[in-house]
């Protein structure tokens, strides 16, 4: 009924509290109780980990990473959770926490403005750094550079559009140092947060932003717990289920699944972690991060793969892909 | 031009919320030692409306020099009256100057113009809260963020008046990367109707 490229529908029926899609994700939402682990989760485990071993070696991954949580059954799935990745654009869902965070404190509200300007200091030498338009998905924002935009929207822009100048804007303004107190206070283990994006300096003397899957999975488990005050959850998987880009997770699923998630792509990562909210059971969360050489083709579709084939091994069935 | 919604009022006549916030008339320690006192005669602002109407010059209104972010103190940042100095008819009257030198428009950054001494950026010690500085990220459709625009357009400030100041392009302390700053120094401005009598 609803695909996952159909934003503007979704958009629509999100804002409308009576839709049937915002009833699923407030019910997961407010329903932190997980039914009782299924007796056959050893040979679910076993033969998703055969299965997903297959497609890295098919599809040529250099690495990949995956971690489920699946909140119907409880059971739980990691394959190599513990490696770490460059983090890539996930990173901006720990920003997203520390950002509704430091709001729920009382910092600021999230309908304050903030100065929009394209100047960052390297977390190397602190030197001055911009990001470049013509890589970020949201070039609309830098009509704002100069005056003022709220912190609202840039946390939508940062998410849904994977703004890297948003992702600077808002780590800036709340500070590195207060967001991995924030992922610590979290309890999320397996994302060090070290810098903002695009800064080439830092990248050049190995100050990257890393994850795990285990950890990034612990992430978005903070996003869903009490964590946040009910208003910053429902907000944050508000802003999840927007998602722009919708051709990794989503599309290794039926159309009536939705997805709150956040992909993550530079030369040799390619990743996509999320939560899947399906109508007929309680929702799953996963982290799939994947490594490839650089230019290899296929890499969103092999993450699609292993969204696809962890769907199918939840719900024992195949699955008619959103792909197209 | 609209300026007959200007009402001075004296700082120190204030309510304690404000003037904890503004400091009229304090004197402030600079980081090179000079010592300043901070402005005491303000325009009272009644609503971002009149901000909006307020031209001050042919060229910029009111609202274009006290555009802050949440870095501002919240009581500044979201409710009316603001106050601003009254200096700032003069940063006005610079900006068209430099305005009709330059014949194309000139835009002011957010936080480019007047902020209170409480402004998390600067503070007290920011010649911005004389409210005769300003932060200009744009003139016509060049922005200003890289050696060339700035040091062109500080050329052309800079000649208008030696009470003009520049800040050169760089990225150090007293240097500027995304904008041009210019500013008039610490000027205060009493407005002839008001005593500075304390």
């Amino acid at each position: 009924m609803f695909g996952k490229n159909c934003t503007e529908a979704l958009g629509v029926l999100l804002s409308d509290p009576g839709s049937q899609i915002w009833h699923w994700a407030n019910l997961r939402l407010a329903n932190g109780h997980v039914k009782s682990t299924s007796m056959s989760s050893v040979d679910t485990s076993n033969g998703l980990n055969e299965e997903l071993e297959a497609l890295a070696l098919k599809n040529r991954a250099r690495a990949i990473g995956v971690a489920l949580h699946d909140l119907e059954t409880g059971f739980r799935f990691s394959l190599r959770g513990d490696r770490w990745f460059h983090a890539a654009s996930t990173i901006k869902v720990a920003i997203l926490l520390a950002v509704f965070r430091a709001a729920d404190e009382g910092r600021f509200q999230l309908d304050d403005s903030l100065h929009v300007r394209n100047r960052f200091f390297s977390a190397a030498d602190g030197s001055l750094f911009r990001v470049t338009q013509d890589r970020d998905a949201t070039p609309e924002l830098y009509a704002s550079i100069g005056r003022t935009m709220k912190i609202s929207a840039l946390a939508h822009a940062m998410i849904c559009g994977s703004s890297n100048l948003a992702a600077n804007l808002l780590l800036d303004f709340v500070g590195v140092e207060y967001a991995r107190t924030v992922l610590r206070e979290a309890k999320v283990d397996g994302v060090e947060l070290r810098r903002g994006v695009e800064d080439h300096g830092a990248h050049e003397r190995g100050i990257n932003n890393e994850a795990t899957a285990d950890g990034l999975l612990s992430l978005l488990s903070a996003l869903r717990g009490d964590f946040l005050t009910a208003d910053s959850k429902r907000e944050v998987i508000r802003i999840l289920l927007e998602q722009r880009f919708n051709s990794m997770i989503p599309a290794g699923l039926p159309a009536h699944a939705t997805v709150a998630h956040k992909t993550g792509e530079i030369s040799t990562a390619c990743h996509d972690i999320g939560i899947v909210y399906l109508p007929e059971r309680e929702p799953y969360v996963t982290a799939i991060l994947t490594e490839f050489d650089p230019e290899r083709e296929g890499r969103r579709e092999t993450v699609a793969a292993i969204s696809q084939a962890i769907y199918r091994s939840l719900l024992g069935t195949e699955s008619k892909t959103n792909e197209n | 031009m609209r300026t007959d919604f200007l009402q001075p009022v004296d700082g120190l006549h204030l309510p304690e919320e404000y003037r904890a916030l503004l400091r009229p008339g304090e004197s402030e320690a600079g980081n090179n030692g000079t010592v300043h006192r901070l402005p005491r005669f303000f325009f009272e602002i009644g609503s971002w409306e009149e901000a909006h109407e307020i031209r001050l010059a042919p060229h910029f209104t009111l609202s274009e020099l006290m555009l802050v972010d949440c870095r501002e103190a919240r009581v500044l940042l979201n409710q009316f009256p603001h106050y601003v100095p009254c200096a700032i008819l003069l940063l006005a009257r610079f900006l068209e100057d430099f305005r009709r030198e330059v014949d194309t428009p000139v835009f002011i950054s957010a936080n480019g113009g007047y902020r209170s001494p409480t402004h998390q950026i600067g503070g007290a010690k920011s010649i911005h809260a004389w409210g005769t500085a300003a932060n200009i990220y744009r003139v016509g459709d060049t922005f200003l963020s890289d050696a060339k625009s700035i040091g062109k357009y500080g050329s052309v400030a800079a000649s208008l008046s030696p009470a003009v100041s520049v800040r050169p392009f760089g990225h150090e302390k007293g240097q500027t990367s995304d904008h041009l700053h210019i500013d008039l120094g610490f000027v205060s401005l009493t407005p002839r109707e008001c005593s500075e009598a304390s």
